[in-house]
């Protein structure tokens, strides 16, 4: 009996893979990838947010090519394995002619080959491990920096307004962390600034007050972390409680405003650094689509402006090359430029952003983060 | 119902249910009512009126279908510790003579009737058995709970991608040599804590996985830690599967001057994995019915006959472990090559998890059910994407339940009987 | 350098009497029916979430007072975990008393993921925290280094001995107490002197439940956040801990805690924090191969 089962199941498998092939084609089909469940599920929901808004917009101002777009979500739950299913069933399933996604730079990875082989072109709004674009692949692109130019700008920071002789660098043994934390070491290195400590702690732990000794031992007059929240919240506190009053620099993991919560109030958190992208608020062009977001009960934060953006270049491709082919409408995005609510972006011949925009934000004893001038 | 239920203690019933909703009030009120939102809270209590009056109305009705006789019978049976295997009449046909072709006809149609995205999920569904098939020989046959199983599948995985990428080893050399990595590992980890109790031996190897984890994680000259490592898609005979020839070898589509064909990487692993997949369920098939199957299964039941009969424990014990692990290694290079890519991240304690979960619910020791468990698992795993924070709480309430009604799994074993022939030597 | 060391040893005196607070929910619970409770580092989680929201619940309530404040919360955490300890005992274990070895441990790992995933259900996936409600710190010279103790690490070590203080007279001085040995010692012959067992193991769990409450209370206080995968990592620990002193012995678990912490952090301090994790599960591995009954238990006879 149980046998059958297993070929029922496979027959339903079958099946539903028949008819799910034959949905899609009357419109474009564009996948929207990311960590749609798990301990990320915020930053999913604020790329399907962002990517649904630009494409009623897009679709409201005639679509590509006079079709319309429709989105369709991938959930990879930050999971390499996950995302691997999930782009073989975008690409095979649901026909997408482009991807936005995906979050985590260990699932963009992996997902983005398989992509690239089938010959469609894919925009991480989010993944900023230098890797991604490095490998010779010529459909991926970003609509964010790569942690090293966030290392450089954190770095000459540190170097030039800081005037740190003394760096110590932790970082969180993961891979936006570590790479975040080796970029900006470079810079350090180059700029002449060695490290006095490098060092990684383990993600999920909460006691870091054996390592904040170690920083004081070192007589560290600027900590660096690699990492997010969860555990720059916990570390900023226990350096404080032990004395260290180093200046604490992080970088764009930490942007949520359960930092302070973690870190057990605004007093711990005031002073605290981090390099994130000019703030898309700020920007003119995008003040009629975040009216538009506000307007419907969600405030565009974090990575929101980034999708739409994201889902804007791609229409302007299709539109560009006057079809939905992978390989012309890369090449179209690597020779044109492209004018999105996160103001004009170009890329270079490897994917990567032209110009990057980060920036240093201060936290405040409220609480809150502001662009520093 | 309300006609009979005047026979029955409608008191206890009632106070049974009250006792209980009190309790999970108790329970859920805090946790469920009070959501915590930075250092306030939000008050949800239709959340908990909801849970409160589910659990209550659960409890009646089970109360009261504890009070007829049918319902006594059925608590009962919870409480019959059902022993064993089953031994089935001599000369008994197994219905897997009908169906055995059947599936294999359907394995080699399949290829050619998936999309990608099918045969990916059927590939992931094959390392699931193969995983489990592995560590069924370690729980299910010779009663070691392993929860650092996933570090064996991480030798394998890695096995094949720091073997390519330091010592140009293909998929072919790394596939046998993984194998015999994850079962000298095994081996090493094996023998000095085989002597020791059951629920160590669990912790040590929940240890052993996590260091295996961690090392993989932190040594960063050699794994590159973290941002994971590239693992190299199989080749046959110097021909790829790939758009572009990158062992130095020749696409297949050039070869046979055929257009390409994105699904023919994927085909050849299904291919490979579906006849390793055969030759380790043949494998098993056979040891179990060997002495030293035998053995594990005897050492599984009672240690203390089996070592006063003369066994030597530690050896059994450690050739089950070798097997498992090597089974586990096998998985791993597929796992690699398939994914093409992989982090420590894939090989969590969660990973282990999944997989005892996989052998426990398919049946302790039943080779079939392991099979079916692993295919649901990783199915329902796919179709249920979208409830993917509730999918593992139904697996623990899964594994609590299973425990309670049938702790030796859902297909049990069942071993073929003999007659005694007469006038032949057997 | 002496002031970097004795910071250190401080660091792993606050860690490790946390860990041995847990630990103890280990060892009675093996002591007394000889499984591991593998939920027991979720029980310990849950009573984060309790804390917090009892800190949450209480501030609004306008109680502002540090004793009063830590009091009431302590209270309410200590009795609804031990309500989820004697809940997961009689759900999850009760029923399979008599069943295979195996069958209660995965019922109990299954038991660990049920509770993670309906706290992340409940709760949301977040990280949480509660504000700082002890400030300040000691901060003693020494040489020409220096320690500095905050008044919260005191109070954790303060509280950490009167709990087991508490607990040791509990233990060795009231009927429960001697039921619990006697149970331990000898089922069937507690069974058969009147002792009602099915009882007894459920106080253990709650006991066990009470001090990871305690437990709980004193961590969030200190390292103020958490999250739905807090108990998993401690958990760990906290029975590598129990395993060390010697499974079964109340003061083995403790001792095993602070040994475990101390070590923990001077390893941390001296070598690589990177490598913090895999020289404490080394330690786990080392110990049961060479001395598997612990520092403090009693060698384990197995019978023929």
């Amino acid at each position: 009996m149980s046998k059958i089962y297993r070929k029922g199941i496979l027959a339903l498998a079958i099946g539903s893979a028949f008819t799910l092939s034959s949905l899609a084609h009357a419109d474009i089909v564009i996948g929207v990838a990311g960590p749609y469940t798990g301990a990320s599920a915020a930053y999913g929901e604020q790329f399907w947010k962002g990517a649904t808004q630009a494409a009623a917009d897009i679709n409201a101002a005639g679509g590509i090519n006079g079709e319309k777009i429709k989105l369709v979500q991938g959930d990879d739950a930050c999971e390499p394995k996950q995302a691997v299913a999930v782009a073989n069933r975008l690409v095979d399933s649901e026909k997408v002619k482009a991807v936005i996604g995906h979050f985590c730079s260990s699932n963009t990875m992996p997902a983005s080959e398989i992509y690239d082989e089938a010959g469609i072109i894919s925009i991480t709004p989010a993944s900023t491990n230098p890797k991604i674009t490095e490998r010779g692949l010529t459909g991926v692109f970003r609509m964010c920096g790569r942690d090293d130019q966030q290392g450089i700008v954190a770095g000459d920071y540190i170097v030039d307004t800081l005037k740190a002789k003394k760096v110590a660098i932790i970082h969180d043994k993961d891979t936006y962390g570590q790479g975040l934390a080796d970029a900006t070491k470079a810079q350090l290195n180059k700029r002449g600034v060695k490290e006095v400590l490098y060092e990684g702690l383990t993600r999920g732990e909460k006691d870091f007050n054996s390592l904040v000794t170690k920083i004081r031992a070192s007589g560290a007059d600027v900590v660096y972390f690699g990492g997010l929240h969860p555990e720059a919240g916990p570390l900023v506190r226990q350096m404080r409680e032990q004395g260290v009053t180093a200046k604490f620099v992080s970088g764009d993991g930490i942007v949520s405003a359960d930092l302070v919560t973690t870190a057990g109030g605004p007093q711990y958190t005031k002073g605290v650094l981090m390099t994130f992208g000019a703030d898309p608020l700020l920007n003119p062009a995008g003040k009629t689509v975040v009216e538009a977001l506000r307007k419907s009960g969600y405030e565009p934060e974090g990575y929101t402006l980034y999708s739409y953006a994201s889902l804007q270049a791609v229409a302007a491709a299709f539109n560009g090359i006057k079809g939905t082919d992978g390989a012309k409408a890369a090449e179209w995005l690597k020779s044109h430029s492209v004018n999105t609510v996160l103001g004009e972006k170009s890329w270079d011949s490897k994917g990567d952003l032209k110009v990057s925009d980060y920036v240093m934000y201060e936290w405040d004893d409220k609480g809150k983060y502001n662009q520093l001038p | 119902m309300s006609q009979t239920s005047s026979s029955f203690d409608l008191k206890v019933v009632l106070r049974d249910t009250l006792m209980v909703g009190l309790v999970s009030l108790i329970l859920f009120g805090p946790i469920v009512g009070i959501v915590l939102d930075g250092y306030g809270y939000n008050v949800e209590p239709g959340r908990v009126g909801i849970m409160v009056a589910v659990v209550m109305a659960g409890r009646f009705l089970l109360s009261l279908f504890g009070q007829t006789a049918k319902g006594r019978d059925w608590i009962e049976s919870f409480k019959r510790n059902d022993g064993g295997v089953h031994v089935l009449p001599p000369g008994h046909k197994s219905n897997l003579r009908f169906i055995l072709p059947i599936i294999i006809l359907v394995a080699i149609a399949f290829p050619f009737l998936a999309t990608k995205y099918w045969l990916t999920v059927i590939i992931l569904c094959l390392i699931y058995v193969l995983l489990g098939l592995g560590l069924n020989i370690v729980v299910g046959l010779a009663g070691l709970l392993d929860l650092g199983y996933v570090g064996f599948y991480a030798i394998g995985a890695y096995g094949l991608a720091l073997g390519y990428q330091y010592l140009g080893l293909g998929f072919w050399t790394m596939l046998p040599l993984a194998a015999i990595l994850a079962a000298v590992a095994g081996a090493i980890l094996g023998f000095p804590v085989l002597r020791m109790h059951g629920d160590y031996l669990a912790i040590v190897t929940l240890g052993f996985g996590e260091i295996i984890r961690l090392v993989l994680n932190n040594w960063l000259e050699v794994t590159k830690g973290p941002n994971g490592i590239a693992a190299p898609s199989p080749t046959f005979f110097g021909i790829e599967f790939g758009r572009r020839a990158k062992e130095g070898g020749v696409p297949i589509h050039e070869l046979l001057g055929i257009s390409y064909n994105p699904n023919a990487t994927m085909i050849f692993i299904y291919t490979v994995l579906f006849l390793v997949v055969l030759l380790v369920l043949y494998i098993k098939h056979r040891l179990t019915r060997m002495p030293v199957g035998r053995a594990w299964e005897a050492l599984r039941e009672d240690e203390i006959a089996c070592r006063a009969m003369g066994l030597n424990h530690v050896l059994v014990k450690l050739s089950a472990f070798m097997i498992g692990a090597s089974t586990a290694g096998l998985a791993g290079v597929f796992f690699a090559t398939y994914q093409g890519f992989i982090n420590p991240a894939s090989f969590n304690f969660f990973e282990s998890v999944l997989v005892l979960a996989i052998v426990v619910l398919g049946g302790l020791g039943s080779t079939v059910g392991v099979v079916v468990s692993a295919f649901v698992m990783t199915l329902l795993f796919e179709l249920l994407r979208e409830f993917g924070d509730i999918r593992m709480l139904v697996f623990g309430v899964l594994m609590v339940v299973m425990m309670m009604w049938r702790p030796r799994g859902l297909i049990r074993i069942a071993r073929s009987g003999f007659a005694i022939r007469k006038g032949v030597a057997p | 350098m002496d002031g970097i060391f004795l910071q250190q040893l401080v660091n792993g005196l606050t860690l490790g009497s946390v860990y041995g607070l847990i630990a103890i929910g280990y060892t009675m619970v093996y002591g007394i029916i000889g499984m591991i409770n593998f939920a027991h580092g979720d029980v310990y989680m849950v009573s984060a979430y309790l804390a917090a929201i009892g800190i949450a619940l209480l501030s609004v309530f306008g109680l502002h007072s540090f004793p009063v404040l830590i009091l009431g919360t302590l209270i309410f955490t200590v009795v609804v975990t031990s309500v989820y300890g004697w809940a997961i005992e009689r759900i999850a274990y009760k029923p399979l008393r008599n069943s295979t070895r195996l069958a209660p441990l995965i019922s109990a790992i299954g038991m660990s993921l049920i509770l993670q995933n309906y706290v992340q259900l409940a709760q949301g996936a977040r990280q949480q925290g509660v504000p700082t409600l002890l400030d300040g710190a000691l901060r003693l010279h020494i040489g020409e280094g220096f320690v500095i103790i905050t008044y919260t690490k005191i109070f954790i070590i303060v509280a950490s001995i009167i709990g087991m203080g508490l607990l040791t007279y509990v233990i060795q001085k009231t009927t429960l107490g001697r039921m619990c040995r006697a149970t331990q010692q000898d089922r069937k012959m507690a069974q058969i002197l009147g002792i009602n067992t099915d009882r007894v193991i459920s106080y253990v769990f709650i006991i066990g439940a009470a001090m990871a409450a305690l437990a709980g209370v004193l961590i969030t206080l200190n390292y103020g956040t958490f999250d739905f995968y807090a108990g998993f990592i401690i958990g760990i620990k906290a029975f590598t801990a129990a395993v060390l002193g010697g499974i079964g012995s109340l003061p083995g678990a403790m001792l095993g805690g602070i040994i475990l912490g101390i070590s923990e952090a001077q390893f941390a301090s001296l070598v690589n924090s990177d490598y913090k994790d895999v020289f404490s599960f080394s330690l786990l591995v080392a110990i049961l191969i060479f001395r598997p009954q612990g520092l403090l238990g009693k060698p384990q006879v197995t019978k023929v």
